[in-house]
């Protein structure tokens, strides 16, 4: 069975894999093998005998064909509602042929799946919400994600991502010690400012244990420091693990179960480890639904539901401002209009559209709901991990016109975003598009408007 | 004094004078130089691409771009590299502040050497953040170490140096700078100027000060440095003090200039970094855009006490 040395059906397991498939710039070779990796039709029925059950046969089944998913999807719209886009035609075109075929399919059609997987759909769950059956197409995307996965149709960055998971235990290249360096690193710089601000590592029975994105380690360590101010002035007892402290998760974006169950587990293992009373996650989206939503499944907790209560950065900052821990300096609130990226994978997909308004209420004096929003909020355009894929970059460009149109009609210049995935997009969006806006996460902006009390001020 | 140095250059001709002043100071100081850049702004979400920070373009971060990029940094300052016993060239992606400190942090330099600003070759790649251009207002805000600005060729620097100002404002950050004025004066027989400015800046809002008052404010200003600053000097005698009165760094521009110095030392201890007010925010970025001569920037007293 023909596999290439990059291209195979072999998931990345060392860092030696992981610099080899690096070096092929944007994957080059790696397309070149996928034109002749062969199926392994008798494995993809197996697999598919396995692990599709009857809601997704249902779901398959019992489609009417009746569009109203059609202009749910932001693909559909921004592609000039190209029937092709339409949520149903493409799940029926891909696993709904495959499960038809029983798996009997080829090379090119695989392609096609891969192509339509993450070229096309981004799995923000928003045409689910408008089947009149109910039918989820973004469930049955991310599940055939994991099929492609099986077979090696996936993206090259897609592969890498996984890979840097299952080799570092975190979506980028970050080790332990990188990550514990850095936390000791912001503490030294930010101390003169905030005396007494520390970032404590694997303390044991804390209120907090808070967990980020490796990219923030890696390219925004204020990131950091800024949670750590914020905790610091909040007076919470806090820490974070040294083992375990990524939540995010690529190997969902690539459907690489195996990874995925890696990555959760090393996080719920660090909850077990410090026995803190509560989790918090950084102001990530995706991080959110891989470790608190879906991760206790893959981990195969039989509570559906993580070992200590987790919650995401949006709900710790809406409970501080709440219970007044944190307090704005009501002269210092947002006055320009300000609107809210409402993120897929924690409003729509886990319901946390209160907290976001409740923060508004505290911190803007102007802000402007974007239409739809909420849990009818359009994508980013960049979720799924279509933000990172070169090889859906027109796509994904396209895409982003209908949040950009759902921006501009707000007349806010600056948008909030506390997610990873949509501030890529939104930055994305600027520059192709020009349309003359700025967007933050929260953190930065909290700084600007905390009271500070005073007997965590600075001496001068 | 300056065992190892780390030079952030952007590799182009905007660093040229940058360049010229590092490599002097590590021959004289015999230091090991770092030679390092930061190639690229990470784009595209958690991907392989960057924005190359000279061209604009986009590229795919590898092992072979990275190789590729030490080599030019290497042909680019051959003529120097040529004269230096122990040096290494490094580049990475990243925030350029973000990685100039983390680097300095994990070398632990002794002086950083940087150029004032890129905004003269501001390409695609400054839509992030508002990075670039507040670089090294962040850099110099944030380092452990002095750092060492050029924007414009020293013609005063000789012999690294001659004559040393430090102008203070007398803030806690400014002790620390002048410990690394004081210092390397002592260290290379060098002479210490120590100046301040009254500021009478906000004489343009209205408010009059009159002629006897400035002379009590200067006569004040005098005993703050004998206080502060001499008594830590022991029996080193070649200073001197000086207090003119104006807007600060319009002031410390012309004493530096009078003295002939050829090097300026303050502290960089502004709050706000916001991208738009930063470049010409403070004082001191109005000296370094200024300046003649290099000027070192000093907030902390991690490598300057002791």
């Amino acid at each position: 069975m023909p596999e290439g040395t990059l291209c195979n059906k072999l998931p990345i397991n060392t860092k030696e894999e992981l610099l080899t498939l690096l070096a092929d710039k944007s994957g080059k070779k790696y397309y070149e093998e996928m034109n002749s990796l062969e199926v392994n039709v008798p494995a993809l029925k197996a697999l598919l005998d396995k692990t599709c059950k009857s809601r997704t046969r249902t779901w398959l089944e019992i489609c009417s064909h009746c569009g109203m998913c059609a202009d749910s999807c932001f693909f559909y719209l921004a592609n000039h509602k190209d029937p092709r886009q339409v949520p149903s035609y493409k799940i029926q075109t891909t696993l709904g042929e495959m499960v038809r075929k029983n798996g009997n399919v080829d090379n090119a059609f695989m392609q096609m799946v891969m192509d339509t997987a993450w070229g096309k759909c981004t799995c923000c769950n928003r045409c689910g919400m408008y089947c009149p059956f109910g039918i989820d197409m973004g469930v049955m995307f991310s599940y055939l994600r994991g099929i492609c996965f099986s077979q090696g149709f996936v993206p090259w960055e897609m592969k890498i991502g996984s890979g840097m998971h299952r080799v570092y235990r975190a979506q980028m290249d970050v080790t332990s010690e990188d990550w514990v360096d850095t936390c000791e690193w912001m503490a030294e710089e930010n101390e003169e400012d905030w005396p007494g601000l520390q970032i404590p590592v694997d303390k044991e029975n804390a209120d907090i244990i808070y967990t980020v994105n490796a990219r923030e380690p890696k390219h925004y360590p204020e990131d950091v420091a800024h949670a750590a101010i914020l905790f610091h002035l909040a007076g919470e007892n806090w820490t974070v693990p040294s083992q375990g402290w990524e939540e995010t998760s690529l190997a969902m974006f690539a459907g690489d179960w195996e990874g995925c169950r890696l990555q959760v587990q090393g996080v719920y293992d660090a909850m077990e480890r410090l026995k803190p009373k509560r989790m918090v996650v950084t102001e990530c989206g995706h991080a959110y639904r891989a470790t608190v939503i879906e991760g206790p499944y893959w981990a195969g907790l039989k509570s559906g539901k993580t070992p200590v209560p987790s919650f995401h950065y949006v709900e710790w900052v809406a409970e501080a401002l709440r219970t007044g821990k944190l307090k704005i300096d009501p002269s210092k609130k947002i006055k320009e209009p300000v609107t809210y990226q409402d993120s897929c994978n924690y409003i729509r997909n886990a319901g946390l559209k209160d907290c976001a308004r409740e923060i508004m209420s505290y911190i803007a004096e102007d802000f402007r709901e974007m239409l739809p929003n909420k849990e009818h909020n359009f994508c980013c355009g960049g979720g799924g991990g279509l933000n990172g894929i070169g090889r859906y970059r027109e796509q994904r460009n396209i895409g982003l016109k209908v949040k950009r149109d759902q921006i501009l009609a707000t007349g806010a210049k600056l948008v909030i975003t506390p997610c990873h995935n949509c501030w890529d997009a939104i930055r994305d969006m600027e520059e192709v598009y020009h349309i003359g806006i700025r967007w933050s996460f929260l953190k930065p902006l909290l700084l600007q408007m905390v009271v500070v009390p005073d007997h965590l001020k600075p001496e001068e | 004094m300056f065992e190892k140095i780390l030079f952030a250059t952007t590799g182009t001709p905007i660093c040229d004078n940058a360049a010229h002043v590092a490599f002097d100071i590590a021959k004289k100081y015999h230091s090991k130089i770092y030679t390092f850049h930061v190639l690229g702004l990470p784009s595209r979400g958690f991907s392989q691409y960057v924005v190359d920070a000279r061209t604009g373009e986009e590229e795919c971060y590898d092992q072979d771009y990275v190789s590729w990029v030490r080599e030019e940094l290497q042909n680019t300052y051959d003529k120097y590299l040529s004269d230096c016993k122990d040096y290494e060239i490094e580049s990475v992606a990243g925030i350029p502040h973000t990685e100039i400190l983390r680097k300095a942090r994990q070398k632990s330099v002794d002086l950083i050497v940087m150029g004032a600003h890129s905004r003269q070759e501001e390409t695609g790649a400054t839509r992030y953040r508002g990075a670039v251009g507040t670089n090294m207002q962040k850099v110099a805000r944030g380092a452990r170490c002095p750092v060492l600005i050029v924007s414009r060729p020293c013609t005063t620097c000789l012999w690294y140096f001659s004559n040393i100002v430090f102008g203070t404002d007398f803030s806690k950050s400014s002790f620390s700078a002048f410990l690394f004025a004081y210092k390397l004066a002592r260290e290379i027989g060098s002479k210490l100027y120590i100046f301040h400015s009254l500021d009478l800046s906000h004489v343009h809002a209205g408010k009059v000060i009159s002629q006897e008052d400035i002379e009590v404010k200067i006569q004040e200003a005098r005993q703050k440095i004998e206080k502060l600053y001499v008594p830590h000097m022991a029996d080193y005698d070649n200073y001197e003090i000086g207090i003119w009165e104006g807007i600060p760094y319009v002031e410390i521009l012309k004493f530096s200039r009078a003295k002939n110095a050829d090097l300026i030392v303050m502290a960089h201890h502004t709050k706000e970094v916001d991208a738009d007010q930063a470049i010409l925010g403070s004082t001191v970025e109005q000296v370094v855009l200024r300046a003649s001569c290099p000027v070192a920037s000093v907030n902390h007293p991690d490598k300057v006490s002791g």
